[in-house]
């Protein structure tokens, strides 16, 4: 008892910071399913594309022990090289994979997510031999910068991922609910067909939808690597079952309940250690969702869905 | 613009189809040759490229002799893939001499490469593979514990000769089966030893043992948390899986504990990197010791970006870079393949041990080598004297004779013998 009480404001650190990355990718995830319906399997291997584009910029700059530039300008570049790549590599996959799919039944994009996923992952297994890189986090930010705060250990990285990671929702949720473009992914989210009659582009908003996510993925990509301090070419698996439960359990296809899903699932899979062994953390992230789905069928902050006549 | 990337695109596309076609091609030429359809074409073709470039080069192999084969079992793609293919690569190397050299009594040797991914189930696979193909001899690996115990049943059943390199579970050798034979020593010299070293060389009391749940971990974990007890010192244990990335649950826990010593019962360097690493991000400093499976420059020293500095490691193997007879096997891989890993020096012993005991069973005959007399001839070994630094034995189990155990420490970005144990003779 005396051990769980000591290890338990550590756990909450660990969750928090677990669950703003979760939130991030879990956004993305419940944007897209907001507007088409459609679960994005391939949405964890935007990830992880997303991770190593920054540990490429970060070899870059990486010499023998040493950044050869300033560690911030060096966060910054490999943030904008994941967003570019993934924000390209997300349009690409809508306008090749699911956008011929559109007017097709419900699994067929399902199925060619799933061949997305699969396909990317080879890829990727194929250009990196399979192995694991090592993201040098310890060179952009010496991990003795450390907080101690109530008997937890917080260091500079968690602090940095877990503020990038507020702000990065916060900038999303205003993108969404006061912007011409977030009104009109509400409108194609209400109904595609209306919105359309009523001039919204809706092909453009659905494309602009997947760029932004697969942006977000991008970026919690880098956070991740940053996080988890290495990164290999199976780790979009289960960063995209993930963030599948985050945004189910969030209520889908809600950003605010996204957000709270992460953020919950990251804590749950923290404390949950403090009453059973960590190799069961993942068992217990999906005793959550279920329990979640029992009480609550539309998730946390989901609104019933009123069947339409 | 548009019309650019789309042109691209589709350039990319059709190629990578036209790929993939060729491989579907290759997949079912293969698939038909199992099952016996008529490949006399390519048999053909096989043959009389093979007789241009016998006729063309290399010493002269028996005209009429078919070559025997030697099957390379480990993990050549995925977690463990430097270590595997740096395995291959000393195979390689081993198989090459002994060709130069004239092959096994006139018959030239080549390699079949089986990869299993260190995957139990993929291990299977390849013995199967290896068993059907009546020519191969011999098998060096599997090289994971947990591979080598899923498919010891396939091998015997095909009454076909492995030498580990690198499998130290100690179960593997107890179960009976005649085929099974390794040239490291067992986790049951290697814990005994490492808890002797955290006991008596570091003064621990209290210690952290976490393991991945493998055959390899687990039991090696099992070992030095047993011996540790048995020495007085308090243990905690943790696990992790395989597949985990993100570690400061357990290492939260591994905190509240405040071990004097975390011992990682891991057989992935690359793991334990981030492990490390996430430690220190959490404040979290204890001694640090693993076993053999870590020992891997690039993936533990470089990986973990100086946080492994000071850390212990048990190897069961010398460092060979100390051993006379191998300072020739050592430039000439290094200036083949660059730096070795772990297990090339055991690898390239093993397969010259193996190719030695078919000389044996061949004799002056090329035609007496078959599976049992090969089995025979390793089982029967004695005293081989190669680039390890002691004379190679089997006992009846297919165990090592002579090994020792040999303690390293990180020191400088390099690991630097301190300990050495004589594993025990049983």
């Amino acid at each position: 008892m005396e051990e769980m009480l000591a290890q338990l404001p550590q756990q909450v650190v660990n969750g928090l910071t677990l669950g703003s990355v979760y939130a991030l990718l879990a956004l993305g995830y419940s944007m897209v399913y907001g507007i088409l319906k459609m679960l994005n399997f391939a949405h964890g291997d935007v990830l992880m594309v997303g991770a190593f584009t920054g540990w490429g910029i970060l070899q870059l700059f990486a010499g023998s022990g040493s950044l050869t530039a300033n560690p911030l300008i060096v966060v910054a570049l490999m943030l904008v090289a994941a967003v570019a790549s993934t924000g390209l590599l997300g349009g690409l996959i809508e306008r090749f994979a699911y956008r011929p799919l559109r007017t097709s039944s419900r699994l067929a994009p399902l199925i060619s997510a799933l061949g997305v996923s699969i396909i990317i992952e080879n890829v990727a297994m194929l250009l990196t031999g399979g192995r694991a890189k090592a993201y040098q986090t310890e060179m952009l930010i010496p991990p003795t910068w450390t907080i101690q705060a109530g008997g937890a250990t917080v260091s500079a990285t968690r602090l940095a991922i877990f503020a990038s990671s507020i702000a990065i929702m916060l900038a999303l949720d205003f993108a969404v609910s006061r912007t011409m473009l977030g009104k009109a992914m509400r409108a194609v989210s209400e109904d595609l067909d209306a919105a359309e009659y009523m001039g919204v582009r809706t092909s453009r908003v659905i494309a602009a939808t997947f760029v932004m996510g697969s942006a977000l993925a991008g970026v919690a990509g880098v956070m991740i690597g940053l996080y988890y301090m290495q990164v290999d070419f199976i780790m979009g698996f289960s960063a995209g079952l993930k963030a599948f439960t985050s945004a189910v359990l969030g209520g889908i296809g809600n950003v605010r309940g996204a957000m709270a899903g992460g953020i919950v699932l990251g804590l749950a899979e923290s404390l949950g250690v403090l009453f059973v062994a960590p190799v069961y953390k993942d068992a217990i992230v999906f005793s959550v969702l279920i329990a979640a789905l029992i009480a609550k069928p539309s998730g946390l902050l989901g609104e019933r869905v009123r069947d339409r006549v | 613009m548009r019309l650019v990337v789309t042109h691209l695109v589709g350039a990319a596309m059709r190629r990578s189809m036209g790929m993939i076609g060729v491989l579907v091609r290759r997949g079912c030429m293969l698939r038909f040759e199992r099952i016996g359809e008529d490949v006399s074409r390519q048999l053909w073709i096989a043959a009389l490229v093979t007789l241009a470039v016998c006729a063309l080069s290399g010493p002269a192999f028996g005209k009429d002799l078919p070559s025997v084969k030697i099957g390379a079992a480990g993990p050549f793609t995925g977690d463990l893939s430097k270590i595997g293919l740096d395995s291959l690569n000393a195979i390689r190397m081993a198989v090459d001499e002994a060709n130069a050299e004239g092959g096994v009594a006139g018959r030239k040797i080549e390699i079949v490469v089986g990869d299993d991914a260190g995957d139990p189930a993929r291990a299977v696979t390849v013995a199967d593979k290896f068993a059907m193909d009546r020519s191969v001899l011999g098998v060096i690996g599997p090289m994971n514990s947990g591979a080598v115990n899923a498919a010891l049943p396939t091998y015997q059943r095909a009454g076909l000769v492995i030498i580990s390199q690198s499998a130290t579970n100690p179960s593997l050798t107890e179960r009976g089966y005649s085929v099974m034979h390794r040239i490291c020593p067992r986790d049951d010299a290697q814990g005994p030893a490492a808890a002797r070293f955290i006991a008596e060389e570091l003064g621990a009391k209290t210690v952290y043992v976490i393991d991945d749940k493998g055959a390899y971990g687990q039991g090696l974990g099992d070992q030095v948390a047993a011996a540790l007890e048995k020495a007085g010192v308090k243990v905690g244990r943790g696990q992790i899986t395989p597949e985990d990335r993100d570690f400061s649950p357990i290492l939260t826990k591994v905190k509240a504990a405040a071990p004097d010593l975390l011992y990682l019962a891991l057989p992935n360097p690359a793991q334990a990197a981030a492990l490390i690493k996430q430690a220190v991000g959490l404040g979290l400093r204890p001694k640090l010791m693993g076993g053999d499976g870590l020992k891997e420059r690039d993936q533990l020293i470089a990986g973990a970006g100086g946080a492994a500095e000071g850390m212990y490691v048990t190897a069961i193997g010398r460092d060979i870079k100390d051993v006379p007879e191998a300072q020739k096997f050592i430039k000439a891989f290094e200036g083949k393949y660059g730096a070795m890993s772990i297990f090339s020096g055991q690898s390239y012993e093993a397969t010259k041990l193996l190719i030695d005991a078919m000389r044996k069973a061949a004799g002056s005959d090329p035609l007496a080598l078959t599976r049992a007399s090969v089995l025979q001839a390793v089982h029967r070994t004695q005293g081989y004297r190669g680039i390890l630094g002691f004379p190679i034995s089997f006992d009846s189990k297919g165990d090592v004779l002579g090994a020792s155990i040999y303690v390293f420490q990180v020191k400088g970005g390099d690991f630097v013998q301190v300990k050495e144990y004589p594993a025990w003779a049983r």
